[in-house]
């Protein structure tokens, strides 16, 4: 084995073990104190408190913020810009105008399932398909158009969720605002199953040309010039880091700050080859956003305080000590 | 030798104005050629059309008498490779890790190979920057940015080399070993191609000169009638004489 490659694996496999301690330690941290014997018993209070709950909650957390990240790490590829973010190419806010034109209109259930899902999925998705449109005019696709047009869209989804916002009552405003600061609230296993098997295959593909994007993100003719066909990775960079972005804020709401903070905080501490990047920052995002919704839950108990605020609370500070200590 | 590089009809075109129009010319296996110019003849945007990294307004470019889109990008890469004139200084990759990236086209694994580190290697011995092969880029000088980029081309091992102003930064002694390498490669069969604002340099180190001017290749002469007939440096400055140094080699130099 080459020394890259043990580099590449001891890193990864670190942050992996992370994840998966998150994965069973988080679920036992909550305002209420469960008993060990109580939660291994089905149909005791606990036992529904820790499986429904906790462990459903947590699920969330580690496979969203996974998406997040790794969505943001993507992003910073596809734009060759560190400070991209799910937000800069117009795919969060389309997901949350159509999260708050379904809070607005008072869709609670569309086709079975949660309104706000439908929405943020259905407005993602337009989005992506219209950024995609303009983007690709004169058949060809560059950053810098899918920066320019991300940014026109990103800023009439903006002006739309004002505009809905002052027009509704005084209870759906307040639901708005809720949902725009994004949190992780119990789901069943079902859709956490589903978005997690979407994440999991959306995250190996967007990994196996993790060398690819070592390439374009110095520059697309110097990619280009080494074999990378730019033009298909690009696209494939957009629609997956959508995906990924799309899916986790139907569920959780748009919770942007993860996808910017960690692939910092990996580029910074492990390395900024994509190999080592786009998987530890995958897993790091999920355990960081799980770990700031276990710290919501018991910090200010029995409120509860968003993930989306603890992590803007911790990680605002931490990337400025970051930058400051790189510069 | 072999014809490498098939040039016919190229244009370029900007809504605006026209940068080359009507080009037609063949290269060789072995050939080091000059390609120059006063600024904004349109050398670097010749090059980049000829790599396939800009698409002509008109005209084909063929390699190994396969036109320049049959290619795919992969294998494209393994039969010429580019030296952009300037790349982002801020980068956070290692000297490695960016070498290493001229291993693309022949890598099939995920992770890099015996074989491409070894070349990679060699690559950075050759141009002077194995020592500073685990320090980030934006940790270099300009110059030792420069010999990085041009260990990844050698690194690429492609069979046309495209330079664009490969001595730019770099200091005296790293100009002339820069040139010795870009000749080592043309002896070892590779057709190079390297645009450079250095008469002195392309008169002593290339077989053959290109000059751009007026949308035309102006100039295309081997470089033993470039020195017979100087004619041409007058397309660079009018002050401009040729002389022989003691050693009997060109020297151009300005009244």
């Amino acid at each position: 084995m080459s020394r890259a490659e043990e580099n590449t694996g001891w890193k990864v496999g670190v942050c992996l073990a992370v994840f998966c301690i998150a994965a069973f330690v988080l679920p036992w941290i909550g305002p209420d104190s469960l008993s060990w014997r109580d939660t291994f018993r089905s149909g005791s209070l606990d036992f529904y408190i820790f499986l429904q709950l906790r462990v459903t909650r947590t699920l969330l957390a580690l496979f969203a913020g996974g998406a997040l990240s790794l969505g943001g790490t993507l992003f910073q590829a596809v734009l060759r810009d560190a400070l991209a973010t799910p937000y800069t190419l117009g795919v969060s806010t389309g997901a949350s105008l159509g999260a708050v034109t379904t809070i607005s209109f008072g869709w609670r259930v569309i086709w079975g399932m949660p309104g706000i899902w439908i929405g943020a999925l259905v407005g993602a998705f337009t989005v992506l398909f219209l950024v995609m449109a303009v983007a690709a005019t004169r058949r060809r696709v560059s950053a810098f158009g899918l920066l320019l047009t991300g940014i026109a869209v990103n800023s009439v989804c903006s002006a739309l969720i004002l505009l809905l916002y002052s027009l509704v009552g005084v209870s759906r405003s307040f639901s708005i605002s809720r949902w725009l600061i994004g949190s992780v609230d119990a789901t069943g296993f079902r859709p956490v199953g589903v978005f997690a098997a979407i994440v999991v295959a959306t995250a190996i593909f967007v990994i196996a040309q993790a060398r690819s994007w070592n390439l374009a993100s110095v520059d697309e003719q110097w990619a280009a010039s080494r074999g990378v066909a730019v033009r298909s990775l690009l696209v494939n960079g957009y629609v997956s880091g959508s995906v990924l972005t799309a899916g986790a804020i139907a569920l959780t709401g748009p919770i942007g700050f993860v996808g910017l903070i960690v692939p910092h905080m990996v580029r910074a501490r492990l390395s900024s080859d994509h190999r080592i990047l786009m998987p530890c920052a995958f897993l790091l995002g999920g355990v960081l956003l799980a770990s700031c919704d276990a710290l919501g839950r018991v910090i200010l108990s029995p409120a509860e305080v968003p993930a989306g605020v603890i992590l803007a609370l911790l990680g605002g500070p931490y990337l400025v000590w970051l930058v400051r200590e790189r510069l | 030798m072999n014809v490498l590089l098939k040039v016919r009809n190229l244009s370029f075109r900007y809504p605006t104005h026209t940068v080359f129009s009507d080009l037609s010319f063949d290269a060789c296996t072995g050939e080091f050629i000059a390609l120059m110019g006063a600024n904004g003849a349109g050398k670097s945007t010749l090059l980049d059309t000829i790599a396939g990294l800009r698409r002509a307004t008109s005209g084909t470019v063929a390699f190994d008498g396969k036109s320049v889109s049959d290619w795919s990008a992969n294998d494209l890469a393994r039969e010429v490779s580019h030296l952009p004139q300037s790349i982002r200084a801020d980068l956070p990759f290692s000297v490695e890790q960016l070498v290493l990236m001229g291993r693309y086209p022949h890598s099939e694994t995920w992770f890099d190979s015996a074989a491409d580190r070894t070349a990679a290697r060699a690559a950075m011995e050759r141009t002077s920057c194995w020592e500073h092969r685990s320090r980030r880029f934006f940790t270099l000088s300009g110059g030792e940015r420069q010999r990085v980029l041009l260990a990844a081309c050698l690194a690429q091992d492609a069979k046309v080399c495209l330079f664009d102003e490969p001595s730019v930064f770099l200091d005296v002694d790293q100009q002339l070993r820069c040139f010795d390498l870009l000749a080592e490669e043309a002896r070892d069969g590779k057709l190079c191609i390297a645009v450079t604002h250095d008469l002195n340099h392309a008169l002593s180190y290339c077989s053959r000169l290109w000059v751009l001017a007026d949308q035309k290749l102006v100039v295309d002469r081997a470089i033993d009638d470039a020195r017979q007939t100087p004619d041409w440096l007058e397309l660079f400055s009018k002050r401009l004489q040729l002389g022989q140094t003691p050693d009997g080699k060109p020297w151009i130099w300005y009244r």
